[in-house]
C-alpha cells in the first residue's frame, strides 16, 4: 500500500470536496414547449429545491402537461446556488433543449445572474425572492418577480408587529451577507425609523451553520426583537440557537421573510413559541387557488405547502395563463400578456406593474401557536396580518426604464 | 469586546473545538494506520445524528448516543470489511473514490429513510436551558457536550498511548508490514480501527444533534473543517488532531465575534499558516 503524502492529501481533499457539492443533474423526458425549472438541489438550499420542484410539477400538471394543444416538456438544472453553475446550466438548456421560459432559482444572488442571461437570450424569466433588484435597478422587460417587494414585505411585517407590541424598540438583526440580505436589511430599517426602533445587526454568510458566536452578541445587546433577515437552514439553526442559549422564547424571534410551512414542520412546538413569520405565501390564505392548490399538495405529499411550492406553483401557473391569454408561448407575448394585467391568482389580487416587473400582491405576518393552541399537526400559526400596502414609491423603485423588447 | 462577550465566544469555541478534534481524531486514526482520506466521514456524522433521534425514542437521549456509536461503528467494520479492503493493494484513490460514493449513496439514503426535511431534536428535558457562568449565560447542553466530547478524545489519546491495542495500532501506522511480520492480525486491526474511527463520527453527529439539528446534507458543513484539522495537526498525529480541532473552532469562534463574514475563511487562513511555517503539521511527522 503505498503511502499518501500531505501534499497529496491536501489535492485529493480539496477535489473530492468540492466534487461532493457538485449538482446532479435532471432533465424530463422530450416534448414540445420546454419550461425550465433551475433549482437548488444542491448547496445551502438543497433542501428547498425539490420543494420548488413539486410545486412547478403540480402546476404543470394542472394544466394536464399541455398548454395551447401543446405537450409541455418540463426540465429541471441544478443552480447549486452559485451563480456561475446556474448560468451555465441555463444557457446549457437554452441551447441543447430549445428553452424559452425560466422559472427559478431561489437565491436572490444568483438570480441576479440568471436574470442576465434572461435579457441577453431573449428568455422569459420568472422569480420570486427577497432582493429588490429584479424588479428594480436590474429590470428589463424578459424579467418579472412573483414574491412582494421587500419594501413591502418588511412594512408589513413591522407596521403589524409594533401595532401589537409598540414597546419593542431595540431589534438585533441576524443578515445574511448577499443580494437578498441586503434589501430586506433596508427595508427593515426603514421601517423601523417609524416607530424609533433601535437596530443593531450581524451579517453572516449563507449556509452558516454555528450561530452560537452570533446569538451571545444578541443577547448582550438586551434586545426586545431577535430579527431573522436570513434564509433556508440558517434560520432553523439560528431559532434553535437562541432557545439553546435562553434567548427565546423570552425575547420574540421575527423572521421576516420566511418559507413558513417547511420551517415550521423542522421546529418543535417549544422553539415556535413567540414567533413571528412574514411570508410570501401560507396555505391556510383564504383565497379560490390557494386552497384548491393546498388540496392538491396535501393529497400529493401528506403535508400542506410552504412559501417556496406555493412560490413556484404560482409563478408556473400565472406564465401557463399568461399564455394562454397571449395565445402563444414566445417569451415576447408572455411579457405582453403579463405587463399591467391585474388578475386572481395564489395571492388572490395581482398586478404585475409594467414599469417594474413586479407581481404587487399581498404579504403575510404570522404569529406561531403554542402546541396547546393547535387544532391539528399543521395548525402552527394564526394570519396576524395580510396586506400589500405600502406599496413602494416610484421615487426609491431605482428600475427607471425597464427597456425594450 | 467585553468580557461576557470575550468569554462566550472562547466557549463556543471550545466546543466546536472538541467536535473537531473528535471528528479529526477519527479521520486520523484511519488516514494514519489505512492510508485513506476518507470521504464517508461526514455522512457518518449524519447518521449518528439521524440514529440517535429513532432510537432515543425507544431507549432515551443516552441509549440513543450509544446506538449511534454502536450502529455507526458496524457500519465503518461493514465498509472496510465489504469495500475497502479489497482495495489496499491497488492505489489509493480507488478507495478514495469508493469512500466519495458511498458518501453519496449513504446521502441519499437518510433522504430516503428520513426524508428531505431537516429535524430539530431538543437535549434531553435535565439538560435544556442555560446556566448563569457569571461572565456570561451558557447553554447547559453545549457545557456537557464539552466535556464529553473532551473526555471521549482524552479517552482516545490514551487508549492509543498506554495500551497494548494502541501500542498494535501505533505500530500499524509505524509499519504495516512489519506489524504483520510480527504475529499481528494487521487486518483486523484495520477492521477496527476503521469501525473505532466512523464510530466517533457517529457519536459525535449524535452529541451534536441537539445543537445543530439534522439535515441529510449535515455532513458536508462537517467535513471540510475535519479535514482541516486533520492537515493542520499532522497526517495520522493524534495530539495534533486534538490540538488543530481545538485551535481551528476557537479562532472560528473568536472571529465570529470580531468579523462575522471572516469566520470560515479565517481557518482555511489558519491552514495555510500552517502549511507554510510547518509543512508536516504541528504534531506531524510525515
Amino acid at each position: 500500500m503505498k503511502n499518501v503524502s500531505r501534499r497529496r492529501f491536501l489535492a485529493t481533499t480539496a477535489a473530492g470536496t468540492a466534487l461532493l457539492r457538485a449538482p446532479a443533474l435532471a432533465t424530463a423526458q422530450a416534448a414540445e414547449l420546454v419550461m425550465l425549472g433551475i433549482w437548488p438541489f444542491t448547496g445551502p438550499f438543497a433542501d428547498v429545491g425539490p420543494l420548488l420542484d413539486r410545486g412547478m410539477r403540480l402546476a404543470i400538471e394542472e394544466w394536464g402537461n399541455k398548454v395551447l394543444g401543446r405537450p409541455i416538456k418540463y426540465i429541471t438544472r441544478d443552480s447549486e446556488t452559485k451563480a456561475s453553475a446556474a448560468t451555465r446550466r441555463m444557457e446549457e438548456a437554452i441551447d441543447s433543449e430549445g428553452v424559452k421560459i425560466v422559472v427559478g432559482p431561489w437565491s436572490s444572488g444568483v438570480a441576479l445572474a440568471c436574470t442576465e442571461v434572461s435579457k441577453r437570450r431573449k428568455v422569459f424569466y420568472y422569480f420570486s425572492g427577497g432582493t429588490e433588484d429584479i424588479a428594480g435597478k436590474r429590470c428589463h422587460r424578459y424579467a418579472f418577480n412573483w414574491a412582494a417587494s421587500p419594501y413591502t414585505a418588511m412594512h408589513v411585517v413591522i407596521d403589524n408587529y409594533m401595532k401589537l407590541n409598540p414597546t419593542h424598540k431595540r431589534w438585533y438583526l441576524f443578515v445574511n451577507d448577499y443580494a437578498f440580505g441586503w434589501s430586506v436589511e433596508k427595508y427593515t430599517r426603514e421601517a423601523g425609523q417609524r416607530y424609533g426602533i433601535e437596530f443593531a445587526a450581524d451579517r453572516m454568510p449563507l449556509g452558516t451553520r454555528e450561530y452560537s458566536g452570533f446569538v451571545s452578541k444578541a443577547a448582550a445587546f438586551k434586545p426586545d426583537v431577535l430579527c431573522l433577515l436570513n434564509a433556508g437552514q440558517d434560520v432553523i439553526v439560528s431559532i434553535r440557537e437562541a432557545h439553546n442559549f435562553g434567548l427565546a422564547p423570552k425575547v420574540a424571534i421575527v423572521n421576516s421573510w420566511g418559507i413558513g410551512t417547511e420551517d415550521f414542520l423542522q421546529l418543535d412546538p417549544k422553539t415556535r413559541e413567540n414567533l413571528w413569520v412574514g411570508t410570501n405565501a401560507y396555505y391556510g390564505a383564504n383565497t379560490p387557488v390557494a386552497k384548491k392548490m393546498t388540496e392538491m399538495y396535501q393529497a400529493k405529499y401528506n403535508a400542506p405547502p410552504g412559501y417556496a411550492p406555493c412560490a413556484a406553483y404560482g409563478m408556473t401557473r400565472l406564465t401557463l395563463r399568461a399564455i394562454e391569454k397571449a395565445k402563444s408561448a414566445e417569451p415576447a407575448d408572455i411579457v405582453r400578456a403579463l405587463e399591467n394585467w391585474e388578475t386572481q391568482d395564489w395571492p388572490g389580487r395581482v398586478w404585475v406593474n409594467p414599469k417594474t416587473h413586479q407581481t404587487v400582491r399581498d404579504y403575510f405576518l404570522l404569529r406561531c401557536k403554542k402546541s396547546d393552541q393547535m387544532k391539528h399537526q399543521f395548525d402552527f400559526a394564526d394570519i396576524v396580518a395580510v396586506s400589500g400596502q405600502p406599496l413602494m414609491p416610484d421615487t426609491i423603485n431605482e428600475c427607471k426604464d425597464i427597456g425594450a423588447l | 469586546m467585553n468580557l461576557a462577550l470575550l468569554g462566550g465566544a472562547v466557549l463556543n469555541g471550545l466546543v466546536t473545538g472538541m467536535l473537531y478534534a473528535l471528528m479529526g481524531v477519527g479521520l486520523s486514526l484511519i488516514l494514519g494506520l489505512l492510508n485513506i482520506p476518507n470521504f464517508a466521514h461526514g455522512v457518518l456524522y449524519a447518521i449518528g445524528a439521524y440514529v440517535l433521534v429513532s432510537a432515543s425514542k425507544a431507549f432515551g437521549f443516552l441509549g440513543g448516543a450509544v446506538a449511534a456509536l454502536a450502529v455507526v461503528a458496524v457500519l465503518g467494520a461493514l465498509i472496510e470489511w465489504g469495500g475497502v479492503r479489497r482495495l489496499y493493494r491497488v492505489h489509493p484513490d480507488y478507495i478514495l473514490l469508493l469512500t466519495f460514493g458511498l458518501s453519496l449513496i449513504l446521502t441519499e439514503a437518510i433522504i430516503l429513510v428520513w426524508g428531505p426535511v431537516g429535524i430539530t431534536f431538543q437535549p434531553p428535558a435535565l439538560l435544556a436551558g442555560a446556566v448563569d457562568l457569571g461572565v456570561t449565560t451558557y447553554p447547559k447542553y453545549r457545557l456537557l457536550v464539552m466535556v464529553v466530547t473532551g473526555a471521549l478524545v482524552l479517552a482516545c489519546y490514551l487508549f492509543v498511548t498506554r495500551t497494548r491495542w494502541g501500542a498494535i495500532i501505533r505500530a500499524g501506522i509505524e509499519d504495516k508490514d512489519m506489524a504483520a511480520a510480527l504475529g499481528i492480525n494487521i487486518r483486523r486491526v484495520f477492521t477496527l480501527t476503521f469501525a473505532a474511527g466512523t464510530g466517533l463520527a457517529g457519536l459525535g453527529g449524535a452529541l451534536m444533534a441537539p445543537v445543530r439539528g439534522l439535515l441529510p446534507t449535515m455532513g458536508l458543513d462537517i467535513l471540510p473543517f475535519a479535514f482541516v484539522v486533520v492537515v493542520l495537526g499532522g497526517l495520522g498525529s493524534l495530539p495534533g488532531a486534538i490540538l488543530a480541532g481545538l485551535l481551528v473552532g476557537v479562532v472560528q469562534s473568536l472571529m465570529t465575534a470580531i468579523w462575522a463574514p471572516g469566520a470560515d475563511a479565517s481557518v482555511f487562513a489558519l491552514m495555510t499558516l500552517g502549511i507554510i511555517a510547518r509543512p508536516q503539521g504541528l504534531l506531524g511527522q510525515r
